[in-house]
Parts: C-alpha cells; structure tokens; sequence
C-alpha cells in the first residue's frame, strides 16, 4: 500500500544513496526511537541497547547498495535489528539456545548445517516467489476487510496463521461458530493456492496449511 | 492458550513476539526436552530454506497498523473497531514491531529532548563517515 510516509522514505534513500548527510541525520531521527525500544524489550539495557541500534545503522548503510527501494524501509530495518540483537546475545553469552542443556549443540548444528551456496540460491529464488505470492493475496484480503470494518476476519487469519492457532480455539477466543473460521480459512487458503498456481508453484507449497485445520 | 504452537517457535526465532511471550516460551524450553527437540526440527527447516505461511505474515507485517494510526490510538480518537483491532494485534499478537513503535510514541512525549539529540548525534557521528555515493 502507497503511502505519504512510504514515498517520504523513498527519497530519503535516494537521498543518502547520493551521500546526503543531511538526509542520513533525518532517517536516523525517524527510525532511531523505535529500534531502540524494539531491542530494549529484550536486553533492558540502555547503553547496550544503544550499541545495537549503532550496529543496526552501520548494517544498513553496507547494505544499501542491495536494498531494493519497493521494499518498506521500517521492515527492513526491523529486520536487520533483529539480526543484530541476536548476534549481540550470542557474542555476551546471552542467547536463549546457549542456555539450554544442548543449546551449543544446537547453536553448531545451526552453522554445520548450511546447504551449499547452489542449493542456497536455489532455496532463495523460489521462497521468494512463494512469499510474493502468499504477501499478495494475504495483503489484499486484509486491507479489504479493513477498509470494510471486518476486523473479526482480521483476527481470525492472524490467529490462525500467525499464533498457528486451531479453529477451535480461534472460535471460542473470538466467540464465533467454528464454521465461520474454517470457512475464512478454507477461502484464504484457496486464493493462495490459486495464486501459487498462477506464479507456476506448486499449490501445496505450505502443507501445514491443511494439517492445522 | 496456553500451549506453544510452531508459530510461536518461528516468532520467537525471528524476535517477533513481546517480552511476555518470549519469557514464556524459554521458561517451557528450559523445562522441556520435547519442546527443545520441536525447535531443534523448527530450526533445521528453517535452515532448509523452508517457511510458513505466519513467518511471511510476520516479516511483511501484513496486517501491522501504521505509526499514525497507533498514535491516534493512543489518543482514543480511532473507531471503536480499528482501536479494538490494534488492541487485539498488540496484546493478543503480541507484535514486537508495532509495541516498539508504541513505546517510542510513549517516550517521545517523556524522554528530555537534551538526551534524544545526545543520542542521535552519537549514531550520526558513529556511521556518517560510511556515507558515500552509493
């Protein structure tokens, strides 16, 4: 969705792709706040916090020559944070898996198990499609239901596929007849097959979608 | 509900959830094998390349409200759906993206501005000198 704020973003990039530092400066007051608090929420440290949002910039910075500008700049950036606050977490000994009883071994299973770099682009070429695909669909269904006022739709895809939710439970947390929810979900999983489809994916791309039902 | 679904793994994977949520989620990994061995397989598919419908919902923010409709919730001034929907996204979601934006709104009424200029000054000076044409 095209927004005043998306376009205002935009050129900021363009902006400091010249080498703007005034424009650097301005991104920096937008954005600095809300990272901030999003790695505070887990290091409730100020100053150490503070070091990860600097982190955050420096990796935006050496990314930028990638960053494709269609993309939400507050994503991506949220993204990169969370990249870092884990990185940070593992460097101080205080990622949650180092604290488990197998947590190194799940921490070196993580790097032992990287696929060659073929089968790396390979991967990543076709779960892009299939999260183009799945992003159109679902985004359309939502901004529609939005502007409509049906926010109870709203909730019961987001509990279903985002808390992974059954449908009974998503009925009874909502109060609605478990007919109802299988019938959004029946219907949402039905236009995402038809999209994976038209994208030439296969339509059981994401076969959980069927078990959880 | 109380049990850990697969999308509350991936969430706490991908530093998604709230504070809340995440301190639950490594209480019940610290005292359970199975769940431990559940992430294990959640991470070495994640590892494959694999990824669920939730994971791309969480990373587009597919249904997230935007900066300025959390600060008119703030101010109550939304519908009483729209606010009664980002109630329901931000405390049964549990969005981590959508409450940091929530706190900054919070803390830019409060914080002494001396000390927000402080801090952007700080990361201006840190990452300016790695500005160039790019």
């Amino acid at each position: 969705m095209a927004s005043t704020s998306a376009d205002s973003d935009r050129l900021l990039v363009q902006q400091i792709r010249r080498g703007d530092a005034t424009a650097w400066d301005r991104l920096i007051e937008r954005y600095e706040g809300r990272l901030l608090a999003f790695v505070e929420r887990r290091l409730h440290d100020r100053s150490a916090g503070e070091d990860v949002v600097q982190e955050t910039f420096i990796g935006f910075l050496n990314s930028l020559p990638n960053f494709d500008e269609t993309r939400d700049l507050q994503t991506y950036l949220f993204t990169i944070a969370a990249h870092k606050l884990t990185d940070y977490l593992r460097r101080i000994g205080r990622h949650p898996l180092q604290n488990l009883p197998e947590g190194q071994e799940f921490l070196e299973q993580q790097v032992d198990s990287q696929p060659g770099v073929s089968s790396i682009a390979r991967s990543k070429e076709r779960e892009q499609l299939e999260t183009d695909a799945v992003v159109k669909v679902l985004s359309h269904m939502i901004n529609e239901w939005k502007a409509a006022g049906e926010f109870t739709r709203v909730k019961v895809l987001e509990l279903l596929f985002v808390k992974g939710w059954a449908n009974k439970d998503v009925a009874a947390f909502l109060s609605i007849k478990e007919q109802q929810v299988a019938n959004i979900r029946f219907a949402a999983v039905r236009k995402m097959g038809e999209n994976m489809k038209d994208s030439g994916l296969p339509e059981e791309v994401f076969p959980g979608l069927k078990r959880q039902a | 509900m109380n049990e850990i679904t697969l999308e509350d793994l991936h969430g706490y994977l991908d530093e998604a959830l709230s504070e809340s949520e995440t301190a639950r989620i490594e209480r019940a990994l610290r005292n359970s094998l199975s769940l431990r061995q559940v992430l294990r397989g959640v991470m070495l598919e994640r590892d494959r390349g694999e990824h669920t419908v939730g994971a791309i919902w969480r990373r587009h923010r597919l249904s997230c409200p935007t900066r300025e409709q959390l600060g008119s919730y703030l101010l109550k001034v939304l519908d009483e759906g729209l606010q009664d929907y980002i109630r329901f996204h931000l405390d049964t979601i549990g969005c981590s993206y959508c409450q940091a934006n929530l706190t900054d709104l919070q803390s830019r009424q409060r914080e002494p501005a001396a000390a927000t200029q402080a801090r952007r000054k700080k990361l201006f000076q840190s990452s300016a000198g790695l500005l160039r044409s790019r």
